[in-house]
């Protein structure tokens, strides 16, 4: 660069003056409002937005739903008991249930085969009979859901029999369309397990009776049924709990109790919060230490423990509905977050420059609170709201899940996921369908919120 | 530092005697009286009750009976189990939910460290997404429910596999404690991820990062020395909570997986409404969370000079 | 080529969600041991991010080093990390920044800071290095050394920061110091004292200083040679006295005159430089100082000068200093300078 490089030769023209400096850029943006700006960076989140929607479906669910959907979140659908979604619904139309006199052994009994199903299994009942077992005093009819391996594991007994004679067994109790595995075990004089036993497989058909088909009006006709007809069930989209009553049903309802307590109670501890904090950051001084103390207490509580221990205290035992002691409960133990936050947001606030020089420029108490204070501290509120819904959804769910929260019959998502634990093994989606509805909706308001944040602090858009 | 310290304990003790004292008005104003009904399901556990907490005399009576024998220790006896200890039950079950809680914490702390620094060094990048999902799972999904549908998954694995990968349930061996631990410690683990990767980014972005690279330090050294080290004191802060989250999750998770620690005996001490138990175990736990909080605080002001010289 | 370190057509650029930002626009200058160079402009011009550039701190991506090249001792080391066996940053070339309390690892002592560069670069032992650590900080004017070897960044004062930082950056008897604005965060007596501690280790080692500032009269002060920097480019290029008696760019007219002065008169008061930089996503074709440039011409507006050399040394890019342009420029500059506004 020491030494000049070729120089063009300029055209007179070139070295005009500039006339205007209108070569200067204009650098000017459209002015949009804070929340303008906090609208359009949310709208531009994609998950934000989906959760949005999510939250407005969830909304749509909960409240336009048993409109559309209109079956009793309580009735009990007895033939369809833990049936699974997309379950094959139809039932055969049998005769009336007769008592079985162990006489009639003419249906398809076949002496000297051991173990044997005197007829076919039916919903109705499940007719057995067996050949002595040689060395027998005695037997026991044992009925599983899966085939055993050793005597020792057939668990508790359907029927204990302590005489030889009696080698047939009718099984009446609870029986549902599915596939058993019934076993006769050999008894010695003293009642004792000999260890012979023998099994067979059972495939359970689901039938009704014209009569009940009449009742639950299953049928357009029912007097022209015949005994082998095919009716079909009513229907369960979702499937039903161990009860038979609807999921869907009882997702709807259980939603109504989650939601009421998951916007509810933050809504009021949140207002609360506010209040409580704005009051303190406010008038300051002594008042706001002693206040602020008061909140740190309550704030070492731990949360869950008193959450149980107010249920106890305000005598909500198992059995017992406890949504509105929740509700209160929740509201008294959630509150001293917002409350410190409000009032940092506060203190911080009344030292800024703005504010000075607001004041000095003659504003009043009023004008401070209205033009400053409020908007610039509704964005940590809202997201603060955002946040403890999800909070108390969780702590809901929590409580019901370990029976302390609402009780039988009113449904939550929380108690659905407590009696579906119960069935987790054999009916897995009792459990599953309420525990994605929580996580649904509680991954929908973090999404959420997550997005407000972002959008609402500008300065936090890079720390996720 | 001392001060603080004393301090700290002071608030803590203060804290304690709130957490006795609310229990205790609050159990007095359970409806009913306490031993009425099938409560005290027979003569000698009434006499003993009466005895022991003088429930003919005055209340304000009771009050200093009840912190005379918290002070000492003294739990009081279940209502629910003749002649058994408050004592003994916590005695007995304490030391499992505190390894279960002890094996929860360390996995979610050092998974949380882990992947939230993994994250923060792939920015924007497959594993960043793949983890982040994960945790937003993670924090959605309550614990209960991980702790059911993994042990759904376990039992069907058991059987496809025709042998048993781990223990279903119970306890006992070490096999039994870790997917309770794990299941337990999830839910934190995704939230100290997420708290860890904007720490560390904002670590990343800081200028003594920038200034140890004008040194001339290798990256491993710069991670393991500077940034590490620096991005994981705001996760120690949020230790105290996290340990208060674990402990009463551990409820639910020993529930599901039929441990049997004192948080499946409180929650069904509850469920029984076996008074003595739900007071002394509340107190216990309290007592135990408070000064955890206080423990990690004290902790972190001695790891971070910036609060121990302050 | 004789010079310690020099940098040629240098161009860094910043991949952004708005477009790329083109930082630096090619530059290239040099600097001889024992030599100070000092970079001047206003705020984004550049000169931090080249200097950072050259260092190889500039975080890749979103960073790019598009074109041009840098060497030490006539051995090209940009992209290297080291350079015959030694490293290039913390032990050719030290640096120091802007703002020491925030550049300093807030939670590990200030002894072991300094010590970490001498376990690297050096492979002392962790005593040797912490004990060399405390001469270092005495050799820089820290009282009692040995305790404030142990103490942490927030302990200090900011002065006192600076020159631990100084002390780290020379550790390793660097060739090469690069000072980027390093006593902007400090009161004026401190600035005074760093300053006189940089001369001092100069003479004493040798080593060559490039100083980023925007403060004309820390130029005056410390420096040989001076690069003026506008919108990524080195629009003038001078001896330090050149550049202040001869100034031959608007630019730096106006940064002179943009100086507050002790002296009250008209001719003394202080004007800012109307306008703004260019939006350096799109720099303009020509000349990025025409829009705010009194005497603009029109060839200004489409074509950006080519460095015209007015002196030994010195050389400026301006269309002013074409031979065909035949107002006096010294007239000109003279005007602005006494009525205080331009013609």
């Amino acid at each position: 660069m020491e030494n000049n490089p070729v120089i063009r030769r300029l055209r007179p023209a070139d070295l005009e003056p500039l006339s205007s400096q209108s070569a200067a850029p204009l650098l000017v943006r459209p002015s949009r409002s804070y929340w303008q700006d906090a609208w359009g960076r949310l709208k531009s989140n994609k998950r934000a937005l989906v959760s949005l929607y999510l939250i407005i479906g969830l909304l749509l669910f909960t409240f336009a739903g048993p409109l559309v959907w209109r079956v009793d979140p309580a009735l009990q659908d007895i033939d369809q008991i833990s049936v699974p979604p997309g379950a094959d619904r139809g039932a055969m139309v049998v005769d009336p249930f007769v008592a079985w006199d162990n006489v009639s052994l003419d249906d398809g009994y076949q002496g000297g085969t051991g173990l044997s199903l005197a007829g076919d299994p039916t919903t109705q009942s499940v007719r057995l009979h067996w050949d002595a077992i040689p060395g027998a005093s005695g037997y026991r009819v044992y009925r599983n859901n899966y085939p055993t391996q050793d005597a020792d594991a057939l668990g508790l007994p359907l029927l204990q029999i302590n005489n030889t004679q009696q080698m047939y067994y009718e099984d009446r109790l609870d029986l549902r369309a599915q596939t058993y595995y019934y076993s006769v075990a050999a008894l010695d004089e003293s009642g004792q397990l000999t260890g012979d036993y023998e099994s067979l497989q059972a495939d359970v058909v689901r039938v009704i009776t014209v009569n009940e088909v009449r009742a639950r009006d299953l049928s357009d006709n029912p007097d022209a049924l015949q005994p082998g007809d095919q009716v079909r069930l009513s229907w369960h989209p979702l499937g039903t709990d161990y009860l038979g009553r609807d999921m869907l049903a009882r997702l709807m309802a259980g939603a109504r109790v989650s939601l009421f307590i998951g916007l509810l109670a933050p809504l009021f501890f949140v207002a609360f919060g506010v209040l409580y904090g704005a009051t303190s950051g406010f008038v300051g001084g002594r008042f706001d230490s002693v206040m602020m103390r008061f909140a740190d207490f309550v704030v070492a509580l731990p949360f869950l423990l008193f959450m149980i221990l107010f249920q106890v205290v305000f005598g909500i035992g198992p059995g017992e509905s406890g949504i509105v002691p929740m509700l209160i409960a929740l509201i008294i133990l959630s509150w001293p977050a917002t409350a410190r936050l409000v009032r940092g947001q506060i203190l911080q606030i009344r030292e800024e420059a703005y504010v000075s020089a607001a004041r000095l420029l003659g504003a009043s108490q009023n004008y401070l609170i209205l033009r400053h204070m409020i908007p610039n501290t509704l964005g940590v509120i809202l997201v603060t709201l955002t946040f403890a819904v999800p909070a108390a959804i969780f702590t809901e769910a929590f409580l019901s899940f370990i029976g302390m929260g609402v009780a039988p019959p009113t449904a939550s998502w929380g108690s659905m996921c407590n009696e579906g634990l119960k069935t987790m093994l054999t009916h897995p989606h009792e459990l599953i369908f309420p525990a994605a509805m929580i996580s649904i909706t509680v991954l929908a308001f973090n999404l959420l919120g997550d997005g407000l944040r972002d959008a609402l602090d500008a300065k936090m858009r890079n720390t996720e | 530092m001392w001060w603080y310290t004393l301090k700290r304990l002071f608030q803590g003790v203060i804290t304690v005697w709130f957490i006795a004292t609310a229990t205790f008005i609050g159990m007095h104003n359970v409806p009913g009286d306490p031993l009425s009904g099938d409560r005290a399901t027979n003569a000698t556990i009434r006499a003993n009750l009466e005895a022991r907490y003088g429930l003919d005399r005055p209340v304000t009576e009771q009050y200093f009976i009840y912190m005379r024998n918290m002070l000492r220790g003294d739990f009081g006896i279940s209502y629910t189990q003749q002649n058994r200890e408050v004592n003994d039950i916590i005695r007995e079950h304490f030391p499992v939910s505190a390894t279960l809680g002890i094996l929860a914490v360390l996995f979610a702390a050092m998974g949380g460290i882990l992947f939230g620094a993994l994250t923060a060094l792939f920015r924007n990048r497959l594993p960043d997404y793949i983890i982040m999902f994960l945790v937003i799972l993670g924090i959605s999904v309550p614990s209960f429910v991980f702790a059911a549908l993994s042990q759904l998954s376990l039992v069907n694995m058991n059987n496809v596999l025709g042998f048993s990968i781990l223990p279903v349930a119970g306890w006992g061996t070490v096999s039994h404690m870790l997917l309770p631990a794990l299941v337990l410690g999830l839910g934190t683990m995704a939230y100290m991820t997420r708290l860890m990767r904007s720490s560390m980014l904002e670590v990343m972005s800081s200028d003594y990062i920038r200034t140890a690279r004008a040194k001339g330090l290798s990256p491993t050294r710069i991670f393991s020395r500077h940034q590490l080290r620096n991005a994981v004191l705001p996760v120690i802060t949020v230790l105290g909570p996290a340990i208060a989250a674990i402990t009463t999750g551990g409820f639910v998770v020993e529930l599901v997986f039929a441990i049997p620690g004192l948080g499946r005996y409180f929650v069904q001490a509850v469920q029984q409404l076996d008074y003595t138990v739900i007071m002394g175990t509340t107190v216990f736990y309290g007592a135990f969370l408070v000064f955890m909080v206080i423990l990690v605080d004290l902790v972190y002001g001695w790891i971070d000079p910036r609060v121990r010289l302050q | 080529m004789s010079a310690l370190l020099s940098v040629d057509n240098l161009h860094v650029e910043f991949a952004t969600y708005g477009g790329i930002v083109q930082a630096v626009r090619g530059i290239s200058f040099s600097v001889d041991a024992g030599q100070t160079l000092a970079i001047v402009g206003e705020s984004g011009c550049g000169k931090s991010v080249s200097m950072q550039a050259v260092m190889g701190l500039i975080p890749m991506p979103p960073g790019r080093i598009r074109t041009g090249s840098a060497q030490l001792r006539g051995q090209d080391f940009l992209g290297k990390t080291h350079l015959d066996g030694k490293a290039i940053c913390g032990d050719e070339i030290g640096m120091i920044f802007q703002d020491p309390m925030s550049s300093l690892n807030p939670t590990m002592c200030i002894g072991d800071q300094i010590a970490e560069t001498l376990e690297v670069h050096r492979g002392y032992s962790r005593t040797q290095a912490f004990a060399r650590a405390i001469e270092l900080l005495e050799l820089v004017k820290i009282p009692e050394a040995s305790k404030r070897a142990r103490q942490y960044p927030f302990e200090f004062s900011g002065g006192m920061l600076q020159r631990a930082m100084i002390a780290m950056a020379i550790a390793c008897k660097p060739s090469v110091l690069i000072a980027d604005e390093p006593t902007t965060a400090l009161d004026v007596t401190i600035q005074a004292q760093i300053l006189d501690l940089l001369k001092e280790i100069q003479q004493e080692t040798g080593m060559a200083i490039i100083l980023i500032t925007h403060d004309l009269a820390v130029v005056a002060r410390m420096a040989d040679k001076v690069a003026v920097m506008y919108a990524g480019q080195i629009v003038e290029s001078a001896s330090v006295d050149d550049l202040f008696y001869k100034s031959a760019h608007p630019y730096t007219l106006g940064l002179k005159l943009a100086m507050p002065s002790n002296k009250s008169d008209a001719a003394h008061q202080l004007q800012p430089i109307a306008g703004s930089p260019p939006d350096l996503f799109s720099p303009p074709a020509g000349c990025a100082y025409c829009a705010r440039c009194p005497w603009a011409m029109q060839v200004c507006q489409g074509d950006n000068p080519p460095p015209f050399v007015i002196g030994d040394g010195h050389y400026a890019k301006c269309w002013l200093q074409h031979p065909q342009q035949e107002r006096d420029i010294d007239g000109l500059y003279q005007a602005v300078t006494v009525t205080g506004a331009p013609a």
